[in-house]
């Protein structure tokens, strides 16, 4: 089985990002860019099934404009064996990254994508369930186990209740929560060898798809910054300060 | 209640002073094992004046003051046990001034070390004093230990970034060292002798601290070694190869202590005697592939044997702790903690011989090996062993301290590179530094402290 893998590219989770001047996005240049970490969580994923012998292949996928490879070549690092690029200059909103999956799903065919549940830049969660919803496929979402046996996979989902364990034919589509597992870090000799792993790039125009973004987004602003917490002295005047503030 | 407790209380109410058995044990120990808190009572100064108050009314009664920052301190330096009343600069957390020109920030001297690097982060700054207690230890604190920390191999030590300081003396002058200015060549710069002075010359409360520019974006590499030499070996190669803000060490040992906290995976899954913690600028392909060309000829030479890199700042962060919580990982096993500095070009011998001399005469202990080795300092643990009472091990080392000392000695090494002396090293201070210098020493400290209150018994020894 081809597993097929999402990697987006997006400011390193640790930056304190900053809205630009005018106000019209968020600050990038000579920020670390990473792996949205759900992604990479995916791609451990991915690894994992592969090395216990459940697939044979895991194929990284990224759409983005050149900086991205940056991250492709992590992932083959980490040890994906080939990795896709498509190449769009402009960033794209969640229905345009499902399309040009599509594409790829269907040039591939792969048992099982794994992607993550969402990005942490735009915190959409919906390329996932838009990717199975287009494939016509089963979709598991939020997953932080997955079995995979034979033709179907077992699936625990976090969901607001607790824990839900479902069972999906494959091919499906499982978005990863942050428990699914803890990422590899990147061996120096695996980097030298990821060089030399395959990466194809094609432009996105090439699937016939424009890249677009249907949100428009109007204004970016710096969250309001957090009030200080105060320090109490003892447990008494801990208490007597949540009676004042009515949480006792 | 002695009677003169009973009027402390009422007279420093405004400072917030208590005598509570929870408060005296708190405010009475720092962060050192074995010691034993006894002060009198706790109080804590709002401002520059309260402290002056405090030091006269200690000269008129006889009282020792204990200055207390955020107890972190390794030494014993801020403990109380002697009846001692403890001067907590917990109220004395405001940040005063910001330069942006000079860079640098006036704050009272009890803000806590990470404040100072969130709020120079915030102005697009970087205040490079850090270490894995920068969470809970104070400006004054660092300044009167000088600390170090993670990146003394660039950015040096607390001593290179204080600009200036308020300072209150053992008789009660308020002194104002050096005014924040960078050229001031006007006599003897007492502000030098105040760093690292451990609360014995005089009680800092405000400290202006200069600011820089944050690195470029950086990188970390963990790589396993075969043996200290071949660590230093690296560090030599590294150093050539690489902008380094960070060279650390530890052993696997160590390592196996982190890692029995649950919260870390190990680096690689082979296991190898000693790691190397390497931080580095890394802002493009080419500085990436010019680690990945120390990592390959380090390879060859049998420096290395296998090693990681962090492809992003979470990462980075998640190798740092395989480091940084080393410390805390091992506290509750009581360790006696030496912390040594030879200089790095005569450390790999020394480190044979160090490690020669355990292995002959303690066979017994468990050490755990880690530091800033790239600086030449070494956190040299020694575990109590289970089953061994505290003062079985306490007389035990001794013996230990007389022999590392000893070997410290011999290749003119100091026996704290950035702890200070506090109560646990002042004894071995003649191992380091010489009698001519002690005695200079003493004199300074009578001129600055001519009544003795200011942290008594601490980093020097009794005179014999
Ligand atoms: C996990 C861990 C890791 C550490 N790593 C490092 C490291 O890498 N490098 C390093 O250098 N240190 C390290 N330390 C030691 C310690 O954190 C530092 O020495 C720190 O600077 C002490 O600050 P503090 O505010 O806690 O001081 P305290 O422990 O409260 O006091 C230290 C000394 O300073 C005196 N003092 C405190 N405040 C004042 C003041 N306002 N005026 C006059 N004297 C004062 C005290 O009397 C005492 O003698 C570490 C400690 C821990 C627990």
């Amino acid at each position: 089985m081809k597993i097929l893998v999402c990697l987006k590219q997006v400011i390193d989770y640790q930056v304190r990002v900053q809205v630009n001047p005018d106000a019209t996005g968020v600050v990038t240049d000579g920020v670390k860019m990473s792996i949205n970490p759900f992604d990479e969580i995916a791609l451990e994923e991915a690894l994992r099934l592969r090395e216990a012998g459940k697939a044979t292949e895991v194929v990284a996928v990224s759409i983005g404009n050149a900086s991205v490879k940056t991250q492709l070549r992590t992932g083959l690092a980490m040890g994906a064996d080939r990795a896709l690029h498509i190449l769009s200059e402009t960033a794209i909103d969640p229905l345009t990254a499902a399309r040009v999956l599509l594409k790829i799903v269907e040039h591939e065919a792969p048992g099982l994508v794994i992607m993550g549940k969402q990005a942490i830049d735009d915190d959409c969660n919906q390329t996932g369930q838009m990717l199975a919803a287009l494939w016509d496929r089963p979709q598991a979402t939020f997953a932080s186990e997955l079995l995979v046996d034979g033709q179907t996979a077992r699936v625990t989902r976090e969901v607001d209740a607790g824990l839900e364990t479902i069972e999906v034919d494959l091919p499906a589509v499982v978005t990863t929560d942050l428990r699914l597992n803890t990422p590899r870090f990147v061996k120096l000799p695996d980097i030298m060898k990821a060089k030399r792993k395959p990466l194809d790039e094609s432009p996105i125009d090439s699937y016939g798809i424009e890249a677009a973004n249907a949100a428009q987004a109007l204004n970016y602003a710096q969250p309001p910054e957090r009030k200080k917490g105060v320090m109490v002295d003892s447990i008494s005047e801990l208490v007597e300060a949540m009676k004042q503030r009515g949480v006792l | 209640m002695s009677p003169l407790n009973d009027s402390i209380l009422p007279r420093f109410e405004s400072m917030g002073a208590r005598n509570d058995a929870d408060s005296l044990d708190k405010y009475g120990r720092d962060h050192s094992s074995f010691s034993m808190p006894d002060p009198l009572a706790v109080v804590f100064p709002r401002n520059t004046e309260d402290v002056v108050e405090l030091v006269q009314y200690a000269r008129e009664h006889g009282i020792a003051l204990v200055p207390s920052g955020g107890r972190t301190g390794l030494s014993g330096g801020a403990v109380a046990s002697h009846q001692e009343l403890v001067v907590s600069f917990e109220k004395m957390n405001k940040i005063i001034d910001f330069d942006p020109l000079a860079p640098a920030i006036t704050v009272e001297a009890g803000v806590i070390t990470a404040t100072v690097q969130d709020y120079a982060r915030d102005q697009g700054l970087f205040f490079p004093v850090d270490y894995a207690s920068s969470g809970s230890s104070q400006v004054g604190g660092n300044v009167a230990t000088n600390a170090g920390g993670i990146k003394v191999l660039r950015y040096g030590l607390t001593r290179d970034w204080v600009l200036g300081m308020t300072v209150v003396t053992g008789q009660g002058e308020v002194l104002k060292l050096n005014n924040a200015l960078v050229k001031n060549a006007t006599g003897l710069d007492l502000r030098h002798l105040m760093i690292g002075s451990e609360g014995t010359l005089g009680l800092i409360t405000e400290v202006t601290l200069g600011l820089t520019s944050p690195p470029p974006q950086q990188a970390v590499m963990v790589l396993g070694c075969p043996d200290m030499d071949q660590v230093m070996a690296l560090f030599a190669r590294a150093r050539n190869q690489l902008t380094l803000s960070a060279y650390e060490f530890f052993s696997d040992k160590a390592l196996q202590h982190v890692l029995d906290g649950g919260q870390s995976q190990p680096p690689f899954d082979e296991r190898t005697p000693y790691y190397a913690l390497i931080e580095f600028d890394c802002t493009d392909d080419s500085d990436q592939d010019r680690a990945l060309a120390v990592f390959s000829n380090s390879l060859e030479a049998g420096e290395v044997v296998d090693g990681v890199i962090s492809q992003s700042d979470s990462q980075a962060a998640e190798l740092w702790t395989l480091r940084e919580h080393i410390s805390e990982r091992i506290s509750h096993l009581l360790p006696h903690k030496n912390d040594i500095a030879v200089r790095v070009a005569r450390l790999p011998e020394f480190l044979k011989k160090l490690d020669a001399l355990l292995h002959e005469h303690y066979p017994q202990f468990e050490v755990i090996w880690f530091g800033h080795i790239g600086d030449g300092n070494l956190h040299l643990n020694i575990l109590k062993p289970a089953d061994w009472s505290i003062e079985a091990f306490k007389q035990e080392t001794a013996s230990i301290n007389a022999h590392v000392y000893g070997l410290v000695k011999e290749y003119a090494g100091s026996i704290s590179a950035e702890h200070g002396l506090g109560l646990l090293k002042r004894d071995h201070l003649s191992d380091s530094r010489s009698e001519a210098e002690i005695q200079l020493m003493r004199q300074i400290r009578l001129l600055f402290d001519p009544d003795g209150i200011l942290n008594p018994g601490k980093m020097l020894p009794d005179p014999i």
